[in-house]
């Protein structure tokens, strides 16, 4: 059997859904970190398949998932300060209970 | 089109993005003043003369319809009229920032830097004609946000900033999962080659791609949690209460702002055509619409904090404007996308009505927390007795939340509701106009503990003078659009959305 | 047929290894699931011909973001506390999950996407260089992605600075 763009994408899908349901049922702050980045990197192996299979000789959809690793980086960076100020003592909350849905 | 003085097709292509990058030397400039100087006073001052700078270099590209960068960029009234409203909110929060600023004695370039680079995101989201730039323009603006929310570093602010970009981060990995599901169907990056192709695809058969329209609807939640829909809204409350005040208030207006603009350049410009297609997401916002505002009033009802209370307001209104998202996209005038409906114009006069009436709400509320320590709504007894002015100024804004005339609240909803009559929106605006009456209620109720109840103490409030200004300046605004409102009509019906 | 055999190892890899990191209880060995996962799809990116994006893959996931990670797990010390889940959720977010999973499949299945018959780019350094630093390509982008990372460096230093007394 070969693998085609659909055999990538469902893998994507898969891939998206877990960090999607990890990062909604965790309540520690650094694995929901982890799961966003499994989510985005779902979404790169989207884009790079398109990439490869929709417009080969374009690359348009590699430029955009070398965006979205400039931006995960950055956010992990913002997350992972927040957590540090956090755990030094800055402030009393606890890393380890973050709720995401309380409202 | 504008006469124009010089060629403007022969411009270098960085010409397009001169009010940005303006704003970014005058960003590099805080931070590195910030270093040398010891009157910190003089970086609120270099701020906002970039942000005057910014502004007339805006203003230049009104009526002009270019593409810079490829494609990337645009330059059209729509951009200007949000590049305009964001360098005026960030103008009155750097005004109304002068006390919080003071009690840090450190940091404070890199919080007007921040408020800097967090407007020069929304200015390039406003003007983005591509997906990428779309994508890095909202996180840009999402980063400084999220740092700026933390800034206070007490525990309610940090907890607030985690929370923020978590969620946040999903939100936007959820929106890059719809950017992907329509960059893979279309095979194009631009938003005009992507119309294009999407119509190409439409014409002849009667319905959509699945992939177009699960990609539709993740760019609906994504957006949505920029604009605080509900379901999306699950961060706004504990936000807004923990930001510093200021930032609440550039949060519940600006942010709010650029989600719309986004929405209409993304969504008004790639699903467009065919009619039926239009009126699929028209009715998806129709149903958020109901959804976010009978919710957000039911509950803001109970609340005791006066920040949280105004967030879950700020969510109510954003309901009210996706009434005239519905109304835009069941629109019956031809054309109506390209700009020129009553429904756009309706939006945008909201927009800058809320822009000043919330702007002046958390003006106040600043003020008033920075004298007696509180933001709970029992603490504000006997403010008409302390400090009249200021209640006065509070009142007035509440009123116009509320949509009574003459503020400008009334006159904004009344432009979106027309246009959503028009498009056979009548149950959709009766229910609106029910809410508003529920809304009354929690709003009134600040109001009659301001004035009916009597005051703990006689002592009198002071505020300090640039705030003043910065709370002056938002209602004279308000006032202005609710008794003059046809000469931003005006503007906002000439208002033109490019499309390469 | 190697490029499928090696599709299929990697798939089953990156699925084990997302699986593990939502559900391991030492958060440490989280971490190190996660960089599994993220050179499982490193090696995805070599059988799409994407090489530049593997390596960067590689640098930015498992050379930066994960080392940052395990940085902040150090730092909080969190390897005792584990990785709680939060109860009364996860019914209907699973539920979500899975419905959106099956939306997902559905339209990878049921849209006309239009591949095309010519064969990649390869190697891809040199036209992604033009495409990211070139006139006709994402120059805008970029130049607003180093404005992004500026931002970010300012709110780390922001965020993580000692509160003055």
């Amino acid at each position: 059997m070969t693998v085609g763009l659909e055999h990538y994408l469902v893998l994507a899908a898969v891939l998206f859904c877990i960090g999607l349901y990890g990062a909604l049922t965790r309540r520690n702050a650094v694995v929901i970190l982890m799961c966003i980045e499994i989510m985005l990197n779902a979404v790169n192996l989207t884009l790079i398949a398109f990439s490869r299979y929709v417009v080969p000789q374009l690359l348009t959809g590699q430029v955009f998932a070398i965006f979205v690793m400039v931006v995960a980086a950055a956010e992990v960076a913002v997350g992972v300060a927040i957590i540090l100020a956090i755990y030094r003592g800055l402030t009393d909350i606890d890393v380890n209970n973050i709720n995401l849905l309380k409202w | 089109m504008n006469p124009i003085i010089f060629n403007l097709e022969k411009l270098p292509d960085w010409f397009g993005v001169l009010p940005e990058i303006i704003l970014l030397v005058f960003a590099a400039l805080v931070i590195i003043l910030d270093l040398f100087v010891s009157q910190k006073k003089i970086l609120a001052a270099v701020s906002l003369i970039g942000i005057i700078a910014s502004g007339a270099l805006s203003l230049g590209f009104w009526g002009t319809e270019l593409s810079f960068f490829n494609g990337l960029i645009l330059t059209d009234s729509f951009a200007v009229f949000f590049k305009l409203l964001f360098l005026g909110v960030s103008f009155l929060i750097v005004l109304a920032s002068e006390d919080y600023v003071n009690s840090f004695r450190r940091l404070q370039g890199e919080y007007y830097a921040l408020l800097l680079l967090a407007t020069t995101g929304m200015m390039l989201m406003a003007g983005a004609g591509d997906i990428t730039t779309v994508y890095v323009s909202l996180e840009l603006t999402g980063i400084s946000l999220y740092a700026l929310t933390g800034f206070l570093k007490d525990r309610k602010s940090t907890e607030a900033a985690l929370k923020y970009l978590l969620l946040g981060a999903i939100a936007s990995a959820v929106l890059l999962y719809g950017l992907a599901l329509i960059f893979g169907i279309t095979g194009k990056t631009g938003l005009g080659e992507i119309a294009r192709a999407v119509q190409a695809q439409l014409s002849g058969s009667a319905s959509v791609s699945p992939a177009l329209f699960l990609g539709l609807v993740l760019l609906i939640a994504g957006f949505g949690f920029k604009i605080a829909s509900i379901p999306f809204h699950m961060w706004v409350p504990d936000v807004y209460e923990g930001a510093p005040t200021t930032v609440t208030a550039f949060l519940s207006v600006a942010s709010k702002a650029a989600g719309f603009a986004i929405i209409m350049r993304v969504i008004t410009s790639v699903f467009a055509a065919p009619d039926w297609l239009a009126r699929d997401w028209a009715t998806v916002f129709a149903v958020l619409s109901v959804l976010t505002m009978t919710a957000a009033n039911i509950v803001a009802i109970p609340q005791s904090n006066i920040k949280r209370m105004l967030g879950y307001s700020s969510i109510a209104q954003a309901g009210y404007l996706m009434v005239g998202l519905a109304a835009l996209g069941s629109s019956p005038f031809p054309g109506a996308l390209a700009g020129m409906s009553p429904a756009q114009s309706g939006v945008l006069f909201f927009l800058a009505s809320y822009a000043f009436t919330n702007l002046g709400a958390f003006t106040a509320i600043t003020i008033i927390a920075q004298k007696i320590g509180s933001d709970e709504i029992a603490d504000y007894a006997g403010m008409g007795r302390r400090s009249p002015l200021l209640a006065l100024a509070l009142t007035f804004c509440l009123v116009s939340l509320i949509g009574i005339p003459p503020a400008s609240g009334f006159m904004a909803k009344f432009y979106i509701f027309r246009a959503a009559v028009q498009a056979d929106l009548l149950w959709l605006v009766i229910i609106a106009v029910i809410n508003s009456v529920i809304s009354a209620y929690y709003y009134l109720r600040v109001v009659k503990v301001m004035w009916l109840e009597s005051p703990p103490s006689a002592e009198k409030v002071p505020s300090s003078a640039l705030p003043t200004v910065s709370l002056a300046v938002s209602c004279l605004g308000v006032l202005a659009l609710g008794t003059i409102p046809g000469l931003i009509m005006k503007l906002a019906e000439m208002v033109n959305q490019f499309m390469p | 047929m190697g490029l499928a055999a090696a599709f299929w190892v990697m798939a089953v890899f990156a699925v084990a290894a997302a699986l593990l990191v939502v559900s391991l209880r030492n958060i440490f060995r989280t971490a190190l699931a996660l960089i599994v996962c993220f050179i499982a799809v490193a090696g995805l990116y070599i059988t799409l011909s994407a090489d530049f994006l593997a390596a960067a893959q590689i640098l930015v996931y498992v050379g930066a973001i994960s080392v940052l990670i395990i940085l902040a797990i150090m730092m909080t010390r969190e390897v005792r506390q584990g990785n709680p889940a939060n109860r009364p959720l996860k019914l209907p977010v699973l539920a979500v999950a899975v419905v959106l999973l099956g939306l997902l499949v559905y339209v990878v299945v049921a849209s006309p996407w239009q591949v095309s018959g010519t064969p990649p780019l390869a190697p891809t350094t040199g036209p992604l260089s033009r495409l990211l630093f070139g006139s006709q390509g994402y120059v805008l982008a970029t130049e607003i992605c180093a404005v992004l990372i500026l931002a970010a460096i300012l709110g780390a230093i922001v965020l993580a600075k000692e509160k003055e007394e």
